[in-house]
């Protein structure tokens, strides 16, 4: 029923996970609805198809009994391509979950069909457990059923061959997961194994029938067998998952809701008991010498005042009187023993010797020519005697003079 | 033999009486684990490996210092035993260190003074005075050399002495048989592996160690582990140790278990039931935050504020930083790299059991029990696991 749909013309999914959540949804649709289907593909082939019911059942809630227009009902879907819209209400309207407010020509207020927006509740909630719920409701409703007073043996008969039936089908089902792949036994088995809990609900139901109708015990024992064919194959599933469960990965077959719930409802020695049994480490830190050393010399100072910038420690009297000093140091002496007595002296005289000491002495004289306070002067003339063989080579002709000072 | 070093692991230092067992120096009545050929954890800093968390380290370190400043009398001899001191000096002594005085500095300090009782570094004597804890026998003489140092650097009020009297007796050599079949090279590589398998905070590398690359070497040192009851684990390319599955014993109390539960349902079981879990494992980058635990719980939150706090310390939990990918919260901590397979799966088992009792999973796994143990107690039903 459900292969070959046409899938031409929809969007590619992006992922190959949300390809296969789609088709698990499809998949959903296609069994819950095949026994009224006209052909095979009269079922939905797109997930969104059902988000545009639900949407307009939503806005139909909202509007009362203002109704919508189809230009509000379009409003509401606008998140969708009109041409779906158009379709999806095409069909909608043919099957009579949105008709027309009154049944009269040029009617432009719609209203939604109750019936229809229960059936997507339950086609929700076959979603979440794969029906698991619905049996729950089920039976608890087939039990009041078959104590009511007005059941006659013929219902009772009815219900208990339509369960047999139904568990059955279900055990079927398990069966032929558990011998195939382990990924598709864990993704599909919480959807279809019975609890414990429902295997007890259809043995009192069972009870019930057998106790008051007696006469019934064919049918009972079919459905006995039934219940025990799919308890049997409940827990051969979960026994194969349980084998191939890895250190963690059979967490996942309990719904998250399920440990929300054990965690805020169970009791501290519900709670302890679970690791009840398990050696851990005592608190066993090692202070290593080194870490210690660290610690002490990364230890929080109290917050430093700024420091004023270093000083010499010497006695400082202010920059006056730098310039007040006499003629300080070498250069006067080498200048005096130059001059001797004399008042001027030709440098010619004076810068002999190699290269070295000519430019040692020549570098005094002209710190003593700078110093405004130093009694010397360095007069240049403005000839020059070039000697390539001599040393210096060259030599501007000058003369280093005595001033008065 | 292998079952006194688990239990002194899992409960701290156990108490020693008679002939002091291999592998032990009893300190003072006190029986504390040491290291081959005088190892020590430092030496996981040679290896730049990072060794189990400490909980406020700097202060705490700080702590431990003013301590051993107050405590250590003669400088020329080893720190332990030392002197009685009173807990006031060593606080003054703290506040001299950080150069402040407010109360703030003074309620860390005594937290941290609590912190190191409980871990066995000092012994805090009811009449407000404290001594060194057996654990500081376990520094070995280069250590010496470096808090020597450290404390000519401290200053410290001057205090009455009175001198700790405790005796120390060291038990036989444990790894000898062991160690001896190897040359001096060999026998460094097996001890360094050994303190890092069982100090370090992950799994760590076998390229760092080659007595964790050489199966001979490798072999040996599984030996020297299944001596203090322990196993050696894999992790692809790492190793870590942990307890033998032989050794049960339930080694937190009640409400630190009941809390790492709780812990282990919101960062690993429910991320995993809504797909978000890709590797197999008990760690989880999932934290749940302090308040999600506050709120939901039937725990009163007094006891859940102790038992996380006792749980980070151990590293059971871990407490991770607001970042900008998620909220803060507690994750599972280090200690669980230390989980064998079957520990990890059985602690699988056990969550399933208590949050869906009723579920066919139980009961195949209680089928399962049943079938593996046919004649046995719960008691030795979960011995097998």
């Amino acid at each position: 029923m459900s292969e070959g749909c046409p899938t031409v013309g929809r969007v590619l999914p992006e992922t190959l996970d949300s390809a296969l959540s789609d088709e698990a949804v499809l998949v959903t649709y296609r069994r819950m609805f095949a026994a009224l289907a006209r052909d095979s593909g009269a079922v939905i082939d797109d997930p969104a198809l059902v988000d545009i019911a639900e949407t307009l059942f939503a806005a139909f809630a909202e509007a009362g009994e203002e109704w919508l227009t189809h230009e509000q009902m379009r409003h509401a879907c606008r998140a969708h391509p009109v041409e779906l819209f158009e379709n999806r209400l095409r069909v909608l309207r043919g099957l009579g979950a949105i008709r027309e407010v009154f049944p009269k020509p040029n009617q432009l207020r719609y209203r939604a069909s109750f019936t229809s927006v229960v059936g997507l509740m339950f086609i929700r909630r076959m979603m979440d457990d794969g029906g698991q719920s619905e049996m729950h409701r089920l039976l608890e409703l087939e039990d009041l059923t078959v104590a009511g007073p007005r059941t006659t043996m013929e219902q009772a008969r009815r219900s208990a061959d339509m369960l047999a039936r139904a568990f059955r089908l279900w055990a079927l089902e398990l069966v032929t997961l558990t011998t195939g792949t382990i990924e598709e036994l864990r993704e599909q088995a919480p959807k279809l194994w019975g609890t414990e809990e429902i295997a007890r609900r259809a043995q009192s139901l069972h009870t019930t029938i057998l106790t008051r109708w007696p006469d019934l015990d064919r049918v009972c024992t079919d459905l006995r067998s039934a219940i025990y064919a799919y308890s049997d194959a409940s827990r051969r599933a979960a026994g194969r998952l349980a084998d191939s469960a890895g250190t963690t990965r059979n967490l996942t077959l309990l719904p998250a809701e399920t440990w929300r719930t054990f965690a805020q409802t169970a009791s501290r020695e519900r709670l302890a008991d679970v690791l009840e049994g398990f050696v851990f480490d005592a608190a066993a830190p090692w202070h290593d010498p080194g870490a210690i050393v660290r610690a002490v010399d990364e230890a929080p100072r109290p917050a430093p005042v700024r420091p004023a910038p270093p000083r010499s420690s010497l006695p400082d009297e202010g920059a006056s009187s730098s310039l007040a000093a006499g003629p300080p140091g070498r250069f006067a002496e080498v200048a005096e023993a130059l001059l001797g007595e004399r008042d001027a002296v030709a440098l010619e005289e004076v810068l002999t010797g190699d290269w070295s000491t000519i430019r040692r002495v020549l570098a005094d004289l002209a710190s003593a020519d700078l110093h405004p306070e130093a009694p010397y002067r360095l007069a240049w003339s403005d000839t020059l005697t070039a000697d390539p063989a001599g040393r210096p080579s060259w030599l501007s002709h000058g003369r280093l003079e005595r001033t008065d000072g | 033999m292998g079952e006194l070093h688990a239990e002194a692991r899992s409960s701290g230092l156990v108490p020693l009486a008679g002939t002091v067992p291999p592998g032990f120096v009893r300190v003072g009545g006190v029986g504390v684990p040491v290291w081959p050929d005088g190892a020590s954890p430092s030496l996981l800093e040679e290896y730049q490996i990072a060794g189990a968390p400490v909980e406020r380290a700097g202060e705490t370190r700080r702590v431990l210092a003013c301590c051993l400043r107050m405590c250590w009398a003669d400088l020329d001899a080893e720190p332990w035993p030392g002197v009685v001191a009173a807990v006031d000096d060593v606080l003054a002594c703290y506040r001299t260190m950080v150069g402040r005085t407010d109360d703030s500095v003074r309620s860390w300090a005594v937290g941290a003074l609590r912190r190191l009782h409980d871990t066995g570094w000092i012994v805090l004597v009811g009449d407000g005075t404290l001594r060194l804890g057996p654990r500081c026998v376990l520094w070995t003489a280069d250590g010496h050399a470096q808090l020597r140092e450290l404390m000519r650097r401290i200053a410290a009020p001057a205090g009455e002495t009175t001198p700790v009297v405790a005796s120390r007796d060291e038990g036989a050599e444990e790894f000898g048989d062991l160690l001896g079949a190897f040359d001096e090279r060999r026998r460094a590589e097996l001890v360094a592996a050994f303190v890092a398998v069982e100090t370090a905070a992950e799994p760590v590398h076998e390229a760092r160690f080659a007595a964790l690359r050489d199966p001979a070497l490798r072999r040996a040192l599984m030996e020297m582990l299944a001596r203090r009851g322990r196993v050696l684990l894999q992790r692809a390319d790492s190793w870590i140790s942990g307890y033998t599955d032989a050794y049960r014993a339930t080694s937190l109390p009640e409400a630190e278990r009941a809390v790492l539960a709780l812990v282990l349902v919101h960062t690993v079981a429910i991320p995993r039931a809504e797909g978000l879990l890709g590797e197999d494992t008990w760690l989880s980058p999932h934290p749940v935050a302090t308040e999600e635990l506050r709120r939901r719980t039937l725990l009163p939150i007094g006891e859940l504020e102790a038992a996380l706090r006792a749980l980070r310390q151990a590293g059971l939990i871990a407490q991770q930083k607001t970042s900008e990918e998620g909220a803060g919260g507690y994750v599972p901590g280090p200690q669980f790299h230390r989980l064998t397979r079957a520990a990890r799966a059985r602690l699988q088992e056990e969550l399933i059991l208590a949050a869906g009792p009723q579920t066919p999973l139980a009961v195949a796994i209680r089928d399962r029990r049943r079938r593996h143990e046919p004649a046995g107690t719960e008691e030795t039903e979960r011995a097998r696991g």
